[in-house]
């Protein structure tokens, strides 16, 4: 007998159609269709108020959608309270218990599954190792713990379920810059090891970037565009994209002609030139492409790279260079980049 | 002048009028209560027979009723008022302050008149209840006036706010995103009650138990008004010592052990309380 070989391919494990949720006239959210692939890490950026928490809580089960479905792998789970969901959510307040111990929030969703004492006990310690607590932490209170550890007893409960999916609604977003780096690459690690589904939601672009399979734009309660971090900040679909995922300068064309320059752009007939401070260099006068005369209006070093605010006939630029770059404030320098090689968005 | 020395006269006032007021009149009831029974004097020949007789000569029945009115009372004002507690803070701001102010005006009134009032409710044939179902519909019916019923009810309805502002309290001491993180984490609603709900409200809950309880163990207009002679409440029986028998040191007697019954009930409650906690809030 032979067996047809099936395209390796991935399973969707969640499946938003057509979601609204109306409060009075407002649309916090606005016909969101999505599907999240098995295994994926699916990070969903907007600003605040675009509606993600709404989304995740949907998502969860804690809130209703006014219109839609929600399939997880193709059953309609639209209207099953967030009890009997298969998923478990990281607050954003991480909500834990403060009037239980450490090891007591860990085991709480195995708890309300009727699992006997000893046997909760240690898969908590098992969870608790898995975060990099150790199982020391068992009988602390939550009130004694750290920023930092209340995070990690916070994912060891959520994990404790067993869930399909993990929810989680900006969980770093309290934690100092350190904390939450080392904590970021847990994350994704923890991700990776564990091969489960997570979505993410947070208004800090790094973080999306370097967690992230997918990114989710969010805005005034519609997903923008969906894609690979590289595509969203390589190839973004809109100037509020653009301008979301991090420092850019922005060029309007019209009938291929700049309008800040009196230069032509070949590829583009109306619409705008997104150019990230990278591409912005410093050039000699008979080098091809497009360039003006700028003054350096500031200098920022970055650590790794320098930051220069640039002060040209199109207003105030934003140029990135390596560490070595010795330019200083006021000195008069030609800048330019390749038009052609620029990314170009409708509006 | 130092801190502490300012902060000793600061309390001096407090410290003088509890002293006076609260801590002499309650020693002079323990010492009466060692005195010869039906004697009237305060004098250094100590004796128990006050207390063998309130455990042997027909206490008994007091004690049981109020104990047992106490609890009972507690305990139905603790479920009535736990879903309104959680409806009035559920629509706060949207009609909740009504329906608050109503239940708690009644307090303004003594509460003699409005037990009053309930017995003209209560009463029998003409009675507002049994008159308006006569009237109405024409049906006749009993009364509970004079009855253990009656005093219950009473109690209860007496009691109600003293149980639901402090689990009011309580109940806005429960954050939302806790019932949701254990909702997400599989807890039926009943689950939630038990594991999050109530020992996050417990403060309130507690303040508002003894409150009731310690008031009804010394609650007598009940008794009086509702319950005609059907029962002997503890206070009924101290202040008959005190007054119709004339043995001051049966009642003084009778009295410590009320107190010291309260104590037993009060104090392990109010040290597992956080009031740092309730207050800040």
């Amino acid at each position: 007998m032979t067996r047809t070989a099936e395209p390796a391919q991935r399973q969707t494990a969640l499946s938003l159609i057509g979601l609204s949720r109306h409060f009075g006239t407002f649309k916090a959210l606005d016909s969101i269709s999505l599907e999240i692939e098995e295994g994926e890490f699916f990070t969903i950026v907007g600003p605040s108020g675009s509606g993600k928490t709404t989304m995740l809580r949907i998502l969860a089960g804690l809130d209703q959608p006014t219109q839609g479905s929600l399939l997880l792998r193709g059953t309609d789970i639209t209207r099953m309270p967030a009890n009997q969901r298969p998923t478990a959510m990281v607050f954003q307040s991480l909500a834990l218990f403060d009037h239980r111990s450490v090891g007591e929030n860990v085991e709480f969703a195995l708890k309300m599954r009727g699992m006997p004492k000893p046997e909760r006990r240690e898969q908590a310690f098992e969870l608790l190792d898995l975060v990099h607590l150790g199982r020391d932490y068992y009988n602390r209170a939550v009130t004694q713990c750290s920023g930092g550890e209340r995070q990690r007893v916070a994912l060891a409960r959520a994990l404790a379920s067993d869930p399909e999916i993990l929810f989680f609604d900006e969980p770093l977003s309290a934690l100092d810059y350190r904390l939450r780096k080392t904590l970021e690459v847990e994350l994704r690690e923890l991700q990776r090891r564990t091969g489960r589904t997570f979505v993410y939601i947070t208004h800090s672009l790094e973080e999306a970037m370097v967690m992230s399979d997918r990114i989710g734009i969010m805005r005034e309660g519609k997903l923008v565009q969906i894609g690979t971090p590289a595509e969203i900040y390589g190839q973004p679909k809109d100037r509020f994209v653009a301008r979301f995922m991090g420092e850019v300068n922005i060029f309007e064309v019209s009938d291929h002609r700049l309008v800040d320059f009196e230069a032509s752009v070949s590829t583009v007939k109306d619409g705008f030139l997104i150019v990230r401070p990278e591409m912005l260099h410093p050039v000699d006068a008979e080098d091809p492409g497009l360039h003006f005369e700028a003054t350096i209006a500031e200098v920022f070093r970055l650590g790794s790279r320098v930051q220069l605010h640039l002060e040209t006939v199109a207003g105030l630029l934003v140029s990135e260079q390596p560490a070595s770059c010795q330019l200083k404030p006021n000195d008069a320098v030609r800048f330019g980049f390749d038009p052609d090689q620029t990314h170009s968005v409708p509006e | 002048m130092t801190q502490q020395k300012l902060g000793l006269l600061f309390m001096a006032p407090v410290a003088a009028f509890l002293l006076i007021g609260f801590v002499s009149p309650i020693l002079i009831v323990g010492w009466y209560s060692l005195m010869e029974p039906r004697s009237f004097d305060l004098n250094t020949v100590f004796t128990i027979a006050n207390y063998r007789s309130a455990f042997s000569d027909g206490y008994g029945p007091p004690f049981f009723w109020s104990l047992s009115f106490a609890a009972v009372t507690t305990l139905t004002c603790l479920v009535l008022a736990w879903p309104t507690a959680k409806l009035l803070h559920r629509f706060a701001g949207r009609g909740a302050a009504v329906i608050t102010a109503l239940i708690a005006v009644p307090i303004f009134i003594s509460e003699s008149v409005r037990l009053f009032g309930m017995s003209l409710f209560l009463m029998p044939g003409g009675g507002i209840l049994a008159g308006s179902m006569r009237a109405l519909f024409d049906l006749s019916i009993g009364s509970v006036l004079n009855t253990k019923l009656a005093v219950y009810l009473g109690l209860v309805y007496v009691h109600f706010p003293f149980v639901l502002f402090p689990a009011l309290l309580g109940v806005a001491l429960i954050p939302q995103d806790r019932i949701d993180a254990a909702r997400d984490l599989g807890a039926s609603r009943w689950q939630v009650l038990r594991e999050v709900e109530l020992p996050l409200a417990l403060p309130g809950l507690v303040i508002g138990a003894l409150l009731t309880f310690v008031l009804c163990i010394g609650a007598n207009a009940e008794a009086a008004i509702l319950g005609g002679q059907t029962v002997t409440v503890l206070t009924r029986a101290v202040e008959q010592r005190f007054s119709y028998a004339q043995d001051w040191p049966m009642g003084a007697a009778l009295t410590m052990l009320v107190i010291a019954m309260t104590a037993v009930f009060v104090f392990p409650a109010l040290s597992r309380l956080d009031l740092n906690r309730l207050i800040r809030r």
